[in-house]
């Protein structure tokens, strides 16, 4: 059956992923201020941290992988660069397909806007055209299934209509690379299962997901491999279930300082 | 293209409204600073000339577009922090959203210009042809100033009134209250330099005068304007890929 949510026939370009080296630095001021480059030639660097150090990732067309570790461990830092929201200070980062993402508990909406106007925001930003978003706009409307919420401004919504939204933006955007951070936290049973449809079908047509967050059994219903992150650095890789156990093994995985 | 007009569009919405309200709005900010002003001038400091209210509207028109980019561009980035931190789209285009924006409602404030026109009895000349390079002029130098507002409100959102405070300073450093030419003196020989003088007195000489604007009163925006977006627009540039730390 097809559902709203199901992928495009075809991703237009499969999914990959390669990370060589990659690192994010993150500079503070005395006052715990984040200093970018420019800043920080007007004011001193009193401490310096790395979200992400000498990362090294590569997944191949039609993977699933989870990122596992404790909060601050670098999970939404290495999302945040597979989706090109944040440039690595090292390394270089090659993502090929066009990315969809949801990377924020606000799943990228604008608060006083509807969901109607969101969609097609979010479907401009993704690439689409602007007659492209319109023409699809009743699509994402039967895929988010928030009935008439859809016409009511986003600060109305809950956050799990708010990741409804944001997904159904992102299968009508068609991404070969699927970036999930924390989703399923949000979201009920009814559509975790329309999710986890659409990643398989996705993945099956040689589309990538990469997925991060707190529920394990979830994830691996999505991601056969896993990662898992300890202060930035990749502490082991493997298939889901032996990362895992790492992971809980693993009692000095800490989160950043 | 789409992307710029479609984040024009959501700041509409978010910062304007909805409907015939938001109109409404943008009308009442110049007729309030007309009204404020042409008090002040007329009973205050009992300055009145030719066409008062005109000669104001010919300077708080285009003030108010500097002054409304600025004050949108200061909170550009961080009104859309929610998209910078998930997803990638091209962030350069977000200050020029902000002036595309107000642009909008500069053309509501622009339908006070004939009413005012034919209160005073000012007829239409030809050289009201000069006003739409006028408003090119006025859009140019406040898409310049955009990028170091954005910056600025990323850098230092605690900052924010203080560079409201300064392009308010920058109105009353200007002819804003009175045409230049009834100012004399060293203030006289100054002003100029204030590129808010080109803009005001071609509005006026477009609008009120009747003849066309001297080159300078357009060439002084724009060379500021050009040396402004010269220093920022390579700095936003390497900034834009930082702004997820900033904001996330």
């Amino acid at each position: 059956m097809t559902t709203a949510l199901e992928p495009e026939r075809t991703v237009s370009v499969p999914g990959e992923v390669r990370l060589e080296g990659v690192g994010v630095r993150f500079d503070f001021d005395h006052l715990g201020r984040v200093l970018t480059p420019a800043l920080a030639r007007l004011r001193r660097i009193r401490a310096t941290a790395w979200g992400l150090r000498d990362l090294d990732l590569q997944i191949e067309p039609g993977a699933g992988v989870a990122v596992i570790g404790p909060t601050g461990s670098g999970k939404t830092t290495l999302l945040r660069v597979l989706g090109g929201v944040i440039c690595p200070d090292a390394g270089t980062a090659d993502v090929r397909g066009r990315v969809g993402s949801l990377l924020a508990t606000d799943a990228g909406l604008q608060a006083p806007l509807t969901g109607r106007e969101n969609a097609e925001l979010l479907g401009v930003l993704a690439g689409l055209s602007k007659a492209d978003a319109g023409a699809r706009i009743e699509a994402m409307q039967a895929g988010a299934r928030l009935g008439a919420a859809f016409d009511r401004p986003v600060h109305t919504y809950s956050e799990g209509m708010r990741a409804r939204l944001g997904f159904a933006v992102i299968q009508v955007i068609s991404p070969s690379v699927l970036l999930l951070d924390e989703v399923f936290e949000a979201l009920d049973h009814e559509f975790r299962a329309i999710v986890e449809d659409y990643v398989h079908e996705l993945r099956r047509r040689g589309g990538v997901v990469v997925a991060a967050g707190h529920d394990h059994v979830a994830l691996e219903r999505i991601c056969p491999g896993a990662l898992l992150l300890d202060r930035g650095h990749v502490r082991a890789a493997g298939s889901f279930a032996e990362v895992l156990e790492t992971y809980r093994g693993a009692g000095s995985v800490a989160p950043e300082a | 293209m789409d992307v710029l007009a479609e984040l024009a569009k959501s700041d509409i919405k978010m910062r304007y409204g909805r409907g015939r309200v938001r109109a409404v709005k943008w009308l009442l900010d110049p007729i309030a600073a007309l009204g404020v002003y042409l008090a002040l001038i007329v009973f205050v400091l009992d300055r009145g000339e030719t066409a008062t209210g005109l000669s104001l509207l010919c300077a708080i028109i285009p003030f108010q577009l500097v002054m409304m980019t600025v004050i949108n561009a200061l909170q550009a980035v961080g009104l859309r922090s929610s998209i910078i931190v998930n997803m990638a789209f091209p962030r350069t285009l977000i200050p020029l959203s902000s002036v595309l924006t107000e642009s909008v409602a500069l053309t509501a404030s622009l339908t006070l210009l004939p009413i005012m026109m034919a209160i005073y009895g000012v007829a239409p000349t030809a050289a009201l042809l000069w006003l739409p390079v006028a408003i090119a002029v006025t859009i140019a130098f406040a898409a310049a100033l955009a990028y170091p507002a954005a910056l600025a409100g990323i850098w230092w959102p605690e900052l924010m009134p203080f560079g409201v405070s300064l392009v308010r300073a920058m109105f009353f450093l200007a002819p804003g209250l009175v045409a230049l030419d009834q100012i004399t003196g060293t203030a006289r020989e100054l002003l100029p330099v204030n590129p808010l003088t080109g803009l005001f007195e071609s509005f006026r000489d477009a609008v009120l005068f009747g003849h066309a604007p001297a080159a300078w009163k357009l060439l002084v925006p724009l060379a500021v304007g050009a040396l402004v977006l010269a220093v920022s627009l390579p700095v936003y540039r390497r900034e834009q890929s930082e702004f997820a730390k900033l904001v996330g």
